[in-house]
C-alpha cells in the first residue's frame, strides 16, 4: 500500500508554491513565446520587416498580420481555456518585440553594420492588445476573430505610420523620384539583395484610383479573421485537456 | 549509458570548439564556388579598376569597368535579355555607401536588363563609411541566376565611422542625415507601445499567484469559468481597447499632419541605354578548343579575319575574370597579390593577322591560376562549353575585344 502526502501543508504555504511557478514559469513563457514567433515571422514575413525599404503598401500590410496573430490565435487559447487569462496576444508580442529589437540591434546593426534606422523592427503591440481585450469583453474566439482579428488587418498599417511616414517623403536621386526609405536601401549596399529582390507594390490597372493601402487593409482585415479562427483552432488541438494531463 | 551520454556530451563539446577554432575570416565572395562554366560564359567583365586603394573615412572612391553579356549564355540559366538584372557592388556589409550608378550614362538605381553581346560601361560612386580593408567586387545580379561576380579589388579604408556622414535633401529642402533619420521617433513610438502593452501584463500579474490558482479554479468551475472575469476586469479591458483604438487613430492623424506629402516605395524597372561602337575589324570563329590538365594549358584554334586596315596581333586571353597576357603585344601587371592576371602567360602562334587576311592561329593560355581558381572542374561540367573573350590590338595600339566560344575537350596526359 502506498501513502501519498502532500508536501504543502497550509494555505500560505500553497500560495507561496504558487507564486514561485509563476515567477519561473512567466519569464520561461516569455522566451519560449519570444523565440517561437522571432523563428516564425523571420521565416514567414522576414525581409518585409526587417528593411525600412521593403515596408510597402501592398504586401506589408496584408503578410504582416496574418502572420502575426497566429501565436496570439493559439497561445491566447491556450491561456484563457487553461487559467481564463486574456494574455496570449500581448504577451506573444511583447515577447516577440523583446526578441525583434535584440536581434535587429544585434545582428543588422553591430554585426552587419547597418543603421537602426534601416532596419528597425514595426510595432505590432497593439494587435496583441486588442485580441487580448475583446477575447476578454466577449468571451467568445468567433467575435474575437470578427472584431480583433478585423480590426487587425485594417489597422496595422495606421498603428505603424507614425513610425514609416518620415521615410516616406519624396526625395530626388539621379533624376529618379525616390522616398527616403528608396534612397537608404540603394545607398547602404546589401549584396546579397539587389533591387529586384524586392516584393513591394507596383504599379497595376487593377488598383481603384490610389486607394491601396484601404483596399490591402479591407482584404487583409477579412483573411486575418479567418487565419485568427483557424490557429485557434490548432490551439484548440495542441491544448486539448485529456492530451496534457496525459502529459503532466 | 551514463558513459556513453557523457561521451557524446564531450565528443559534441570538442567537434563545437573545433569549428568554432578553426573558422577563418571570409574576406572574398565565393566566386571561385561557381561553376567554370557558368562564370565563363554568362558576364565578361574588363578594365575593372578603382579610382584610389586607399581612403579616409567620408571620401569617395569610383568603381570603373565594362562588362559584356555573354552571347553564348546558357539557355538552362535565367536570362540577363528578359528578366531582371542589378548592377551590385560586392563588399562586407554597409562598409561603403553607394553614391550613384551610372550604365553607359542610365542611372543604375532600379533594376534593369541587359543585351548579350553588347558592352556596357559603368561608374559606381562609393563613399568609405567603415575602416578596414575590403575586398571589393562589382557583381551583376541576375533574377532567378544569381550573382555574376567581376574581379576583386582590395580597398583599404582609414579613420573612424564616428565621423561619418551621409545626408539627403528632400523635394521640400529638407537635409536629413540617413544615419539616425527617423530612428528616435520610430524608437519613441514603439517604446509607448511597449509601455501599453507592458502596463496590460502588468495588471495582470498584480494578482500574482496565477497560473496554478486560476488552472484549478478553471478545472473547478468548468463551463461556468467565465466568472472568474471580475467587473473591473471587464472595465480595464474596455479601457484598454479603447486606448488602443484612439492611440492608433491619433497616432495617424497626427503624421498626417506632420507628413502631408508622401510617396510609395518606388521601383520598376528602367531600360540601359545601349551606346553605338565602331564596328569591330576582326571576324573571329573558334574551331578547337582543348585543356590539357596536367600542364594546366588551354590550347585555342581560331580562325581569324582582320576586315581593318592594320596588322591585328592577340594581346589577352580573359575568361571567368582571369586575364592571360601576351606580353609581347601588351604589358599588364597585377594591381595587388590577388589579381588574376598572367603578365606573361598567352603564347600565340601564327603571329599578326595582315589586313585582309583570314588565318587560322591558335592560343596557349597556361598557368596555374586554372587551378588556384578551381577553372579545371570544367572538365567535371555537365555542359562542357566554354567561351572568353580575346583582346586584339593593331599597330596603333587600339583594342578590339571578341568573344569566343565552343565545346571543350580535356586532355588527361
Amino acid at each position: 500500500m502506498t501513502i501519498l502526502t502532500s508536501a504543502i501543508d497550509s494555505p500560505n504555504e500553497l500560495a507561496r508554491v504558487d507564486a514561485q511557478v509563476d515567477w519561473v514559469l512567466i519569464p520561461l513563457l516569455v522566451i519560449l513565446l519570444g523565440a517561437i514567433f522571432s523563428f516564425e515571422f523571420s521565416l514567414l514575413v522576414g525581409d518585409w520587416d526587417f528593411w525600412v525599404d521593403w515596408r510597402d503598401r501592398r504586401y506589408w500590410p496584408l503578410v504582416a498580420p496574418l502572420v502575426m496573430v497566429t501565436l496570439p490565435a493559439v497561445f491566447g487559447y491556450a491561456f484563457w481555456r487553461l487559467v481564463r487569462l486574456p494574455l496570449g496576444g500581448t504577451l506573444s508580442i511583447l515577447a516577440f518585440t523583446l526578441m525583434a529589437w535584440l536581434s535587429r540591434y544585434l545582428n543588422f546593426h553591430e554585426f552587419a553594420g547597418f543603421p537602426m534606422n534601416f532596419v528597425f523592427p514595426s510595432t505590432y503591440i497593439a494587435i496583441g492588445l486588442m485580441i487580448d481585450c475583446v477575447l476578454l469583453l466577449t468571451g467568445s474566439f468567433f467575435f474575437t476573430g470578427i472584431v480583433a482579428g478585423f480590426l487587425s488587418g485594417l489597422l496595422l498599417w495606421p498603428l505603424n505610420w507614425p513610425l514609416f511616414a518620415p521615410f516616406m517623403v519624396p526625395v530626388e536621386m539621379q533624376g529618379t523620384l525616390m522616398t527616403v526609405a528608396d534612397v537608404m536601401g540603394f545607398e547602404y549596399i546589401r549584396t546579397a539583395m539587389p533591387e529586384y529582390v524586392r516584393i513591394i507594390e507596383q504599379s497595376t490597372l487593377r488598383t481603384f484610383g490610389d486607394a491601396v493601402v484601404p483596399l490591402t487593409a479591407v482584404f487583409a482585415a477579412f483573411l486575418t479573421i479567418m487565419v485568427y479562427w483557424f490557429w485557434v483552432w490548432i490551439g484548440s488541438l495542441a491544448f486539448r485537456l485529456t492530451w496534457l494531463r496525459k502529459v503532466i | 549509458m551514463k558513459f556513453i551520454a557523457k561521451l557524446f556530451a564531450v565528443i559534441q563539446a570538442l567537434i563545437v570548439v573545433g569549428v568554432a577554432l578553426s573558422a577563418q575570416l571570409a574576406y572574398a565572395h565565393g566566386e571561385k564556388a561557381q561553376q567554370p562554366a557558368l562564370r565563363m560564359r554568362t558576364v565578361h567583365w574588363f578594365d575593372v579598376d578603382l579610382s584610389v586603394r586607399k581612403l579616409e573615412v567620408n571620401q569617395t572612391v569610383v568603381v570603373k569597368g565594362s562588362f559584356i553579356p555573354s552571347e553564348s549564355w546558357p539557355h538552362h540559366v535565367a536570362s540577363i535579355e528578359d528578366g531582371s538584372a542589378f548592377l551590385n557592388i560586392g563588399v562586407p556589409g554597409p562598409s561603403f555607401v553607394r553614391l550613384e550608378t551610372r550604365i553607359n550614362g542610365t542611372p543604375g538605381i532600379r533594376s534593369t536588363t541587359f543585351k548579350q553581346g553588347e558592352q556596357y560601361d559603368f561608374e559606381v560612386t562609393l563613399k568609405a563609411r567603415t575602416p578596414g580593408r575590403y575586398h571589393l567586387h562589382p557583381i551583376v545580379n541576375v533574377k532567378d541566376a544569381g550573382p555574376m561576380i567581376g574581379p576583386g579589388m582590395w580597398i583599404e579604408v582609414e579613420g573612424s565611422q564616428a565621423n561619418f556622414q551621409n545626408s539627403v535633401k528632400t523635394l521640400f529642402g529638407h537635409e536629413l542625415n540617413l544615419e539616425t533619420y527617423g530612428f528616435s521617433n520610430a524608437a519613441g513610438w514603439s517604446a509607448l507601445w511597449v509601455l501599453v502593452g507592458l502596463s496590460w501584463f502588468g495588471y495582470w500579474l498584480l494578482k500574482v499567484p496565477l497560473i496554478m490558482p486560476r488552472f484549478r479554479r478553471v478545472t473547478e468551475l468548468g463551463g461556468n469559468a467565465d466568472e472568474m472575469i471580475a467587473t473591473r476586469d471587464r472595465r480595464v479591458a474596455l479601457g484598454f481597447l479603447l486606448v488602443t483604438l484612439l492611440l492608433i487613430a491619433g497616432g495617424y492623424v497626427y503624421t498626417n499632419e506632420r507628413f502631408p506629402v508622401t510617396t510609395p516605395l518606388q521601383t520598376g524597372k528602367i531600360d540601359t541605354a545601349i551606346l553605338k561602337r565602331e564596328s569591330s575589324p576582326v571576324l573571329v570563329k573558334m574551331d578547337d578548343a582543348r585543356y590539357r590538365i596536367p600542364g594546366r594549358s588551354f590550347r585555342i584554334a581560331l580562325t581569324v579575319t582582320n576586315f581593318g586596315t592594320s596588322p591585328l596581333s592577340v594581346g589577352e586571353f580573359a575568361s571567368g575574370s582571369l586575364r592571360f597576357i601576351n606580353s609581347s603585344v601588351h604589358k599588364v601587371l597585377p594591381k595587388d597579390a590577388d589579381d588574376l592576371v598572367a603578365p606573361d602567360a598567352l603564347r600565340v602562334e601564327g603571329g599578326p593577322i595582315q589586313p585582309g587576311e583570314t588565318r587560322q592561329i591558335v592560343i596557349y593560355a597556361d598557368d596555374a591560376m586554372w587551378e588556384t581558381q578551381r577553372m579545371t572542374t570544367m572538365i567535371s561540367s555537365p555542359d562542357a562549353v566554354v567561351a572568353g573573350m580575346l583582346f586584339f590590338f593593331d599597330a596603333k595600339g587600339r583594342r578590339y575585344p571578341v568573344e569566343i566560344s565552343g565545346p571543350m575537350i580535356p586532355l588527361f596526359g
